[in-house]
């Protein structure tokens, strides 16, 4: 009879590859991906917001500086500005001895930088276009009720604007996530950076690297999983109806 | 007899959109009580005229008298615009209007919908608004409805909540924008009879319509508009029953 224990003991015995040396390592490259990715995504959704509201402004003066900025960010690879803002920082006058130092030497800050800016730029994008989308007939009966601009904003404008970005939202967060795995360029030990180390100390390339593709798609199905619950709470008054 | 202020007052309206002069000096009074008709066939400039009344549209000429406050205005490049936004706005929610599309806004339940300006413009409080809310739910026959997102709504059921939502504001005039032509034939019904019921109980009310039984009916004054101008106007039995204008007369033929 095939003994289950037996083979599976006889598996990892020869394993040299998934030891608790190795998925300490994962598990550190997995605490630093969340990190970035969910800090990032944080600070970019507190500024995309404002930054959406600016960008939907009829003045040109306004919008302008914004629409500049996404163009630039949006408009050039997340690799490069992740490149400049770690590489050149340096060369900044006196910053090796300004308070700033600390943060700009360890790796982590400079990509946090770079990809908050960058996932800012999108997700002011994504708000303004949803912000643009706005029924024009509800933003006529905001202000035939009496509601002044920054009420209609408050109250109409942004919680529908939100709703409907959602699931473009949705896209930008799992865009975030692939794309953090250039941190290791920069010699963060995210998730592709541990898989790199254990790659190079074994020189086996499927099972780091299948390893972390699959913690990757797992993070992928639970983001997946929470903005279709977000959706399905937020966005029922979409639905068709249920009379 | 005490001299109440009329509500609203509109003197000399012009509106011009680009080179084409769509309103012409147009003239109204509604006293309280008045149920007013505009009748006219379609770019005759009646829904711009009762747009123009609540500054949806800025009209170019003419005063805006409402309850014996006329609304300031100012000149700037872009053309004449209200001279204070707070006035404006206490303005509005004075007047209440019922559009043609409904606009209920898509991402609040019925009831949401109805309490929004009365708590955030008006100032009431939840509680308040909300009991006030049912109790127009329930005379619009929409009780079962409140916790709904228009979405899931019929078309004649959104025309009544967004009445019932415009009665929220407790109005002292109800501007209705054509207020039964987006909706399918037997769900007119419905929301004339609501209408109906509301120019019975006093409601000062300026109508938008194509519906002439319900002009000829609930009237006090139909006005009958021509390319911008008041062609014809006086109670329903002078003007739909005895029209003098050659125009009127083929207007009010079916089938012209």
């Amino acid at each position: 009879m095939f003994d289950l224990s037996t083979w599976y003991h006889e598996l990892l015995d020869d394993n040299a590859i998934f030891t608790p040396a190795t998925m300490a390592h994962y598990w550190e490259g997995l605490v630093t991906t969340t990190q970035l990715v969910f800090l990032s995504l944080v600070v970019g959704l507190v500024l995309a917001v404002p930054l959406a509201i600016l960008r939907s402004s009829k003045r040109k003066w306004i919008s302008l500086p914004i629409y500049a900025y996404t163009y630039v960010f949006r408009g050039t690879p997340l690799l490069i500005q992740l490149y400049i803002i770690y590489y050149g920082v340096v060369f900044f006058d006196g910053i090796q001895e300004s308070f700033l130092w600390p943060v700009f030497r360890d790796a982590f800050y400079p990509a946090l930088i770079a990809f908050t800016l960058n996932t800012a730029a999108y997700t002011t994008e994504i708000f303004r276009g949803a912000i643009k989308a706005t029924a024009k007939g509800e933003i006529e009966a905001a202000r035939a009720y009496g509601m002044s601009e920054s009420l209609m904003m408050r109250r109409i404008v942004i919680p529908s604007a939100f709703r409907r970005a959602l699931p473009a939202y949705g896209n930008e967060v799992i865009f975030m996530l692939h794309a953090s795995a250039i941190a290791s360029v920069v010699t963060l030990m995210d998730l592709t950076g541990a898989a790199r180390y254990v790659y190079s100390r074994f020189y086996t390339p499927f099972e780091p690297f299948l390893f972390v593709a699959l913690i990757y798609l797992c993070l992928t199905f639970a983001i997946l999983f929470f903005f279709r619950f977000l959706e399905k709470r937020l966005l029922a008054h979409l639905s068709s109806p249920s009379l | 007899m005490a001299t109440t202020p009329t509500p609203l007052e509109v003197r000399n309206i012009k509106k011009r959109f680009g080179d084409t002069e769509v309103l012409k000096g147009l003239s109204l009074e509604a006293h309280k009580g008045d149920v007013i008709t505009l009748i006219g066939a379609s770019g005759s400039g009646k829904s711009t005229f009762l747009r123009c009344m609540n500054l949806l549209e800025q009209p170019d000429e003419g005063e805006l008298i409402v309850h014996g406050d006329p609304i300031r205005f100012k000149q700037t490049r872009q053309g004449r615009e209200p001279a204070d936004k707070k006035q404006v706005v206490a303005m509005r929610a004075k007047l209440s209007m019922v559009f043609q599309s409904f606009n209920l806004w898509a991402h609040m339940t019925l009831l949401e919908n109805i309490i929004e300006a009365p708590v955030h413009v008006l100032g009431q409080s939840k509680k308040e608004a909300t009991e006030h809310a049912y109790a127009l739910l329930e005379r619009v026959g929409l009780t079962a409805r409140a916790k709904a997102h228009p979405a899931q709504m019929s078309g004649g059921q959104q025309q009544r909540g967004a009445i019932a939502r415009a009665l929220a504001m407790d109005p002292d005039v109800m501007l209705f924008d054509e207020p039964t032509s987006a909706l399918d034939p037997e769900l007119v019904g419905d929301v004339l009879k609501v209408m109906r019921d509301l120019a019975k109980e006093g409601r000062t009310m300026i109508v938008v319509t194509h519906e002439m039984n319900f002009a000829r009916d609930v009237s006090s004054q139909v006005i009958y508009l021509q390319e911008g101008l008041i062609e014809e106007s006086g109670t329903p039995a002078e003007v739909l029953d005895n029209p003098r204008s050659p125009r009127l007369k083929q207007f009010l033929t079916p089938n012209h």
